[in-house]
Order: structure tokens, then sequence, then C-alpha cells
């Protein structure tokens, strides 16, 4: 090799490798920023971390509501290895065939992107995968969280149950707040305190900066984790509710249609809150089937109806107690007041005696006497004294016909009526149109959560408390306890105590010597009222009962209605009475009072709608 | 007996080593992490596999330096012959893989002939160039040589490996130059490649390039013979080109020859483009100093085809930056001109000429493959020497390594009987 050729050769190879080393810092430095950009826009994902929804726990701290995880196995056909196929199809112990079936659904969807094949899987069956994932290319899993309702109550009206959000909403979300609160394929709560502590249950979904692989797969945190935002804002509930209680009183009603609402009268807790017949929420846990909605919509029996709060229909004898308060108030009883007595024949005479009958001949009672023995005769008169915007006045202060301050969502108004109402309906109208007023009857609709407030009421001597699901918020993390500002002022019923105390003694008379005797609390004094509510109709009479217990000192306030059961000394008193001993005592002792109230709870049925209309 | 190493040069093994050592880091760090699990397994073990190849290749290195010249200069037409009977058999019982049937498998353990062939035809074309009578002209040996280097090209184009094909093909001006074919004739040889890829970038560029190839041919040789040549030859070459791409080549070819040049156009950066966007994008992340050994994003992303294997390079560039990437260009410049000082150290021409011949092909493998990974050349799969995965490539490379340093090591035996 000559020595020219040799330096040829040699600049050549310099030559070669200038203009390599010149492009290779033309794309590492020069043009560096732009190049960076495409890659960091490969791989950097911010991948959206949802806090864990709140749990949700009962008075006494009883974990009600949890998140269970769900697993989901996914396949990438492209990366699967095909004779791995009888390892994959033994640890989910499902055919051969079933694997290879989900494969090819797989390839057809997209052969490079996982594809889930296999959800809810078992835990066993998703660590064993887990396991063997070096032997398992191209197997993929996911865990979701779903809601876990981890006592053997059902509360559905209470908690309410979670759906998918939908493109409404979505689009609603973006021009409010941020979009990243809510994406495509969440949930939220749709009813009950689900719904109404959405905020509080979902919190505030954090950011988690991340190199995703070509495959979308994360595989390190960015700057390590410098750039994360951890979720936040999510807290746990602490409810009112009292599990034990709501159980009880949702196992006493079956074949029962019907509603119950507990209350602490000293502050509106909700202590139970039950609506029959319901529907067990995990129905809705995955997004609910069509089908199954359909079910439940149409209904003769209207399971997602919430009677508890909803349900219009007159207060019956349990409805005397108020009436009693406003004549005394309005001094309708004359001078004689609380010593005034009425005579009762069996019936009032304005209707001479056809219309307006009462249940037994009474003859002078004076009004403790008259809510004793539920005198019809004596509360006749007192609306056939009254004045009937007078009426709704007081019944709108005692919280009928006007909605309540709470934070449970669904709620009706109910209705009271007024002169301005029978002069609208166009017939003549007098004192017989508003006589049945007095009884509870008639014209006028209220609900069993309305009744549970105002026997809440007479228990405290007169105070409306806003009724309220939850106590107070924990934040999980910290143990932060957040109580929430009251959702109203109370209102007074603006009432003489000496008039409650009259009436709260007549109620008491009621329970000893009156028409709930049968349902007493054994060792616990109490007071109540019953109530028959004429159902429209051939139908059976609903059940109807208010009470509160202990008499001195009252911790629980109940109503109860029980639809087309018959009396309200029948079905409603022993079911409250009931409810009320386990809360005031965490047990029921066996004695004989509980197999009377227990039977007589039990053995009373809900009249068929369907067949009697048949 | 004197000692034998005496005359071994070790710097060109030290970077041997170095070249080495880089490739396994790189394998490494392209096979292992948190996307493992989505490679093929047999991709998974890459790097346990190189380090095997790598212990075969020494062993083959070791075997190499130790043979007599005179032994292994007999044994070049067997070598050639063997060599032949190979791709041939590829062509008849060999495995495709990734388009070109050249593996052949002993059991478990495949190879790939056209990789090995290397060996066999850069002997034999030395063998027939330096053996040739006094009396006798170049050119006749010349052509010999040239059939020596046909055969086995036409074997490979058969197997559909174009990318090695290449390398045979840009042999030719190699040997050439060192065997003391007239220069004119060279530049000749080298001017149809420049021609044929200018005429791919543009045809204002392959225009010019032929106004200058008549410009420098008639400064050059003071000839109307030669001139016209030059010219004719790089305009025949742009016309042959561009008609080809017209219309020879299926539309999916000339996507992949034309996209090299603006691999980020939208109608080529998912398919054809896609290696080159993702190679120069992990370039571009790595910057002066480089992520950090395995801290790559695109590499560890996965984002780049083969990484480990002809794309090894812009695993370095990513997690290395500019500092690791002229380190791997310093290296092979300090190796294909070591090998180029020790040729001519050597008196013989057969020694000359294989040594030489070893630094070409060095050179063309360096300039093909970086060139593509760069995006200066259009996407053509072949290995990065030493750095690369694949065990064929390393053994053969190693070979070459070997009997240049045999050559140089020996050069004193060739006189004895030549």
């Amino acid at each position: 090799m000559t020595r020219t050729r040799f330096l040829l050769f040699c600049s050549a190879v310099v030559f070669v490798l200038s203009v390599l080393s010149f492009q290779l810092f033309r794309l590492q430095v020069t043009e560096r920023q732009g190049l960076s950009e495409i890659a960091r826009g490969n791989a950097l994902r911010d991948i959206r971390v949802l806090p864990a929804r709140g749990l949700v726990y009962d008075r006494n701290g009883t974990l009600m509501v949890q998140n269970m995880p769900t697993y989901t196995i996914s396949l990438a056909s492209r990366y699967f290895d095909r004779t791995r196929i009888p390892l994959l199809a033994e640890h989910l112990g499902v055919p051969e065939s079933v694997v290879s079936l989900r494969l090819e659904e797989a390839q057809e969807h997209n052969p490079y992107r996982l594809y889930p094949s296999f959800t809810n899987v078992s835990f066993e069956q998703y660590s064993r995968i887990l396991e063997d994932s070096y032997w398992l290319p191209g197997v993929g899993w996911e865990i979701k969280h779903r809601r876990h309702y981890s006592t053997n109550v059902r509360a559905s009206h209470a908690l309410g149950y979670i759906g998918e959000v939908n493109r409404e909403e979505l689009n609603a979300i973006d021009q409010q707040s941020d979009s990243s609160l809510y994406r495509q394929g969440d949930f939220l709560g749709r009813t009950g305190v689900e719904r109404g502590y959405e905020p509080w249950l979902r919190g505030i979904p954090g950011v988690a900066r991340r190199w995703v692989n070509v495959y979308g797969l994360e595989i390190m945190s960015y700057a390590q984790g410098q750039g994360d935002q951890p979720p936040r804002g999510n807290y746990d509930l602490h409810l009112t509710l009292d599990y034990r209680v709501q159980e009880l009183a949702e196992s006493l009603f079956v074949n029962k249609r019907g509603a119950v609402v507990a209350l602490d009268p000293n502050d509106g807790g909700i202590i139970a809150l039950v609506s029959k017949p319901d529907y067990p929420l995990e129905m809705f846990n995955e997004g609910i089937q069509s089908d199954a909605w359909q079910v439940l919509v149409n209904h003769d029996e209207q399971p997602l109806y919430n009677r508890a709060t909803m349900n219009l229909m007159p207060p019956g004898s349990t409805w005397k107690p108020f009436m009693a308060l406003l004549a005394l108030s309005e001094g309708l009883l004359g001078d004689e007041g609380e010593e005034a007595t009425i005579f009762c024949p069996g019936y009032h005479p304005f209707g001479q005696g056809r219309f307006f009958r009462c249940l037994d001949v009474h003859g002078h009672k004076n009004v403790v006497q008259a809510l004793q023995n539920s005198c019809n005769t004596f509360f006749f008169e007192l609306a056939h004294r009254m004045d009937l915007d007078v009426f709704k006045t007081y019944a709108n202060r005692f919280g009928f016909g006007v909605e309540a301050p709470t934070d449970l969502r669904e709620q009706t108004a109910g209705f009271i009526p007024d002169s301005a109402y029978f002069n609208r309906t166009g017939r003549y109208w007098g004192k017989g149109s508003i006589m049945n007023l007095g009884v509870g009857q008639g014209d006028m609709g209220v609900t069993p959560f309305q009744l549970a407030r105002y026997a809440a009421a007479l228990a405290n001597g007169g105070t409306l408390h806003a009724p309220h699901m939850v106590s107070h918020l924990v934040e999980p993390e910290t143990n932060e306890r957040i109580k929430l500002p009251a959702i109203s002022d109370p209102s007074h019923l603006g009432i003489d105590t000496a008039y409650v105390n009259l009436v709260r003694r007549g109620m008491r008379l009621v329970m000893e010597a009156g028409t709930g005797r049968a349902s007493q609390i054994p060792g616990i004094p109490s007071a109540g009222k019953t109530g028959t509510a004429q159902a429209p109709g051939n139908f059976t009479d609903h059940s109807v009962f208010i009470m509160f217990a202990p008499f001195d000192h009252p911790r629980i306030a109940l109503a109860v209605q029980c639809e087309n059961t018959g009396g309200g000394s029948l079905c409603a008193a022993p079911i409250a009475s009931l409810l009320a001993e386990i809360y005031l005592k965490r047990e029921i002792p066996p004695s004989w009072q509980t197999d009377i109230r227990m039977q007589r709870a039990l053995s009373a049925t809900s009249e068929s709608l369907i067949s009697t209309a048949e | 007996m004197r000692q034998w190493y005496r005359n071994l040069d070790f710097a060109t093994l030290l970077i041997w080593v170095m070249l080495c050592a880089c490739g396994l880091i790189a394998i490494y760090s392209a096979t292992h992490g948190e996307a493992q699990e989505f490679l093929l397994n047999t991709v998974q073990n890459s790097f346990q596999r190189q380090i095997l190849w790598l212990v075969i290749s020494t062993v083959a290195l070791a075997i190499i330096l130790s043979m007599p010249m005179r032994l292994l200069i007999r044994m070049v037409p067997w070598i050639y012959l063997v060599t032949i009977g190979l791709l041939v058999l590829a062509l008849l019982i060999g495995r495709e893989v990734g388009g070109a049937r050249s593996w052949i498998y002993l059991g478990p353990v495949g190879f790939q002939s056209a990789e090995l062939a290397k060996v066999g035809v850069l002997l034999m074309a030395a063998l027939v160039l330096a053996s040739r009578r006094k009396e006798n002209s170049i050119m006749n040996a010349a052509m010999i040589a040239a059939g020596v280097l046909a055969l086995p090209v036409l074997l490979i184009v058969l197997q559909n490996d174009l990318g090695t094909a290449l390398v045979f093909v840009g042999l030719t001006p190699v040997l050439a130059l060192c065997s003391g074919i007239p220069l004119r004739i060279v530049g000749l040889l080298i001017l149809f490649p420049i021609a044929g890829y200018l005429a791919i970038l543009s045809w204002q560029a392959a225009l010019g390039f032929t106004v200058l190839v008549g410009i420098i041919a008639w400064y050059g040789t003071r000839s109307r013979v030669w001139m016209a040549a030059g010219v004719v030859a790089s305009a025949m070459t742009f016309g042959i080109a561009t008609f080809a791409l017209q219309y020879v080549l299926q539309p999916h070819q000339v996507a992949r020859i034309a996209s090299f040049s603006n691999p980020e156009a939208d109608e080529y950066r998912t398919n054809v483009g896609f290696h080159l966007v993702q190679s120069k994008a992990a370039l571009g992340s790595g910057g002066w100093f480089g992520l950090g050994f395995r801290q790559g994003t695109q590499t560890q992303g996965r984002y780049i085809p083969e990484q480990s294997t002809d794309f090894v390079f812009s695993v370095i560039g990513e997690e290395w930056g500019f500092v690791g990437g002229i380190l791997i260009l310093l290296l092979f410049a300090a190796l294909i001109l070591r090998l180029l000082w020790l040729a001519r150290a050597i008196d013989h021409p057969i020694g000359n000429l294989v040594v030489a011949g070893v630094a070409g092909i060095f050179l063309i493998h360096v300039c093909v493959n970086i060139g593509m990974v760069l995006g200066l050349l259009p996407v053509i799969g072949i290995p990065l020497p030493f750095l690369s995965y694949g065990g064929s490539a390393l053994l053969t490379n190693t070979a070459l390594l070997g009997i240049a340093l045999a050559c140089y090591m020996r050069r004193a035996e060739f006189a004895l009987y030549w």
C-alpha cells in the first residue's frame, strides 16, 4: 500500500467519522430541545390517582360501607406466549378453550394493548398469576375498588347507591370546575348519604407523574415523585345511624310495606331510616344492568321509592297531640283549659251521629284522658272550633306541609290544607269538611320523617332539630375530626312548656293504660300515640305510631308507618317499641312482653295491592 | 521459542475489550427493567447470551492467534468453499428470521451464515488480488476478485439480507484502493454509492454532484474519456435510482428508503419512520451527558425497536449522552486507524490487503449503522461491530480482528514461504 493510498484511506475514515460526530452533536446538543420533547411526549404521563372513597361508620363506630378490591386480568395477545395457555387456565380455574377465546377477543380489540379479559377474579387467583407473572408475558392486571356493605343491614335509602357518571353530568361538571374531578367511568353517589356527601366521600383526585413504556405501562416515577400530587380531601363518614336498630327494623318489616324513622330528640340525629320494600345496594356496584334497573323501576311495590321521607298519608290519631297543643295554645278549650271536658256519646253530634263516629262511648273526658283513650269526639269538637288557617300555621310550625332542613336529599313537603285550598277546589265546604282534620284524616298528607321530627319535638319539650345522617367526618390519614356546621338552627314550636308536658302526660298514659298498653318497653317508661290512617278504596287501614323514650330524658323518638296492615296498635306500635328498646338497652332481653310484641310485629302483613285489585 | 505475544498489538486488543464492554452495558440496560416482561424470552436473555458468545469469540481469537501464517493462508480457499456451502445450505434449510433466510440451526444454537461469510470472502478476495504474477495485469486479478465477491453477494441477496450484501459491495472500493488498482477506477467505484445516495436525497444535489464529478475527472486525469465516464456513471446511477424508486420498487420499500430524511412526516412517523423518530428522540433526550445507566426513558420504555441489536447506539446516546456517543466514535476511529497503521507495517501484499480489508469492513459497518441511527442513511439492518447484540456478528468481527492481529504479529512469516 502506497503512502498516498494509506493517507486517502485514513482521510476517508476521518471524514466519515467526522460527519457522524457532527450529526451526533447536532442531534444531542443543537436540536436537543425539540427531540427531547418528543421523548417526553412519548413517555411522560400524568396518571390520575383517585382517592379511596370514604368509609361509612355507624354511630357506635361499626364499619358499614367499605371499599373492596376487585381484580381484573387483562391480556395483550401480541405479547402473550401461547404455550402458557394451560398455565393461565389452571390459575384461573377455567378450561383452556376459554383462555383461547378471550385471547382471540383481545387480539381483535388491539393485539398490542391490554384488554380486560377476566373480570372479578378472586384474590387467590390474582395472587397466583402475580407470582407467575414472569412466565406469563402479555398478562396484565388491574385492581378496582368497589363498595362493599359489611353489615347485614341494607339501609338502601339511607346510604344510597352509586352510579356511573353520565355525559350530561360530565358536561355540567366541566363547566363548573376542574375537569379532572370526574372522568368517564367514574362513579358518583346518586341517592342517600352517598349523594348528599359526595364531595367529602370522593375527595380530590391526585396526579402521579410517571414514565410509561411503549405499551403504556408505568415504568418509573418522574423526578423521584416530585411532580406527584397525592389525592386528598376524602373523608370517612360517621353516621348517627345505629346499625342494630336499623337491622332490627329491616328484619321486623317482613311482608310489609312502610317506613321507620328514628331520631335522637336531643340533636336530630337519624338513628334509623327504613323504607320497605328495599333493594340490595350491591346491585349498583358495577353500574347497574338495564334489565335489573327495569325490574326496580317497574316493580308494583316501588322499592326505589323512599317511603320514609316521601310517602304521604294522613297521620290518623297520631295527629291528636298536635290538635291538643293547638287547642291549648289557642284557648279553644275555654276558661277551664286543661280541666275542660267534652262529652263523648260515641259520636260527634255535628253529623247526626252518622259521619263523625268515635270508637267507644267515652263520656266526659278532659284533654289528657282524650289522648289516653284516643277519643275522636273530643278532637272532632276541637277541629269544629278551630280556624283552618290557624291550623295550617300551627302545622307548618310543627314541620308539616314544609320541607325540613336536613342532609337527606329526597323529601316531600307534605300537604296541609288551608281555606284557600278548599275555596280553590270549588265545592261548598263547611265545618264538616274540616272536622276530619282533627283526627288526622281527610285532605292532608304527612311523611313518616315529619312525624318522627314531631315526636322528637314532643319528646324534648318543643324544639325542632334539623334531622341529619352524619355526625362528623374523619380524615383517614390524619384522623382529623371535622364537625360540619349545623344544617340550621333549631326552631321552636312556640308552645308553652306546661301544655307540652300535659300532652306528654297523655301520651305516657297511652302507653301505660291506653291503646299502646301492649307495646310498653319493660322497665322503661315511654310515651306514644297510636294511629290508624284510612286507606283510600277498600284497602286495609295503615298502621301508624309515634313514640319516644325514656319518658323523663328521651333519647329516641320514632315514627313507624305500616301500609295496609290494620290499626296502629297492631303493627307499628310493637315495632317502634322493640326498636326503642334495642336502642336504649343495646339488646332485647327475652320476656313475655318481647314475645307479644315480636309476635304482633312479625305476623302483621301488608295487604297486597294486586290481589285486592283483581 | 520466543515469547509469541511480543508482536501482538495490545492497543487494538484494549480497544476491542472496551467496545465489547460498552456493548454489554448497553445491552444490559436495554433488556432489563420494568418493561422486561414485555420482551420476548430470547431477547430477555440477550445479556447472558452475549457474554457466552464473547467467551466463544475469545476462544476463537486465541486459536487464530496461535495458528502459523502458512496454515492460515493454506486454509483460505477451503474456508471460502465452506462459506459458499453454508450460504447455499441456508437457502435450502435455513430458518427465516426478520425476513432474511440466513439462519442455520445446529440444535438450539443458530448462526447467521451471511455474517460468517465475511471472513472467507475477505480472505479469498485478498488472496486472489495479492497472488497475481508480476507480468499479469492487476485488472485480471481484479476481475477474478470481483467474481469471488459477486458469488456470495448473489447468494445473500437471494437470502433477502440486503444489508449484509451491501457490506460486500462496499468492500469493493476498499480492496481496490489497497490493491494498486488505478485510483481513477477506485474513484469510479466510490462514485456509484454517493450518486445513488444523493439521488434519494434530492435531484438538485445529484445534478450538482454529476457536474462536480466531471470537473474533478477533467482536472484529475486531463482525459475526455475519464471525464465522460465519470459524468455518465453518476448520471446513470442517478437515472437508475430514480427509475427504481418510481417504477420498480414496491411502495413500502420506497417509503422505507425515502423516509430517512424526514421520518417525522405524518405519513411515516407511525410506520416506516417510527424507528428513526424514536432513535433521534432518544439521542436528543440524552443531551451532553446522558440520562444515566438504566435511566433513559426511550430505552427503558422500549420505544426504539431493535434497541439491543441494530439501534444499540441510540441506547448509548440516550443514557450516556454526547460524551458517551463520541467516546464510541473515537474508539472506532482509533480501532480503524490503528488497523490501517498495522496494515502499512506489513510488507507483504496479502497481509496488507487482509488487515486493510478488516479495517474497511469495520468502517462500512460503523458508517452505515451509526449513519442510520443518526438519521443520515435509510434504515438498513446491519449491526454495530462489538456493540450490537448478535452472536454470529460478534464471532465474525472478533475473528476478523484476530486475523488482522495475526497478520501483524506474524508479519515476518510471510516471507518464509512466499
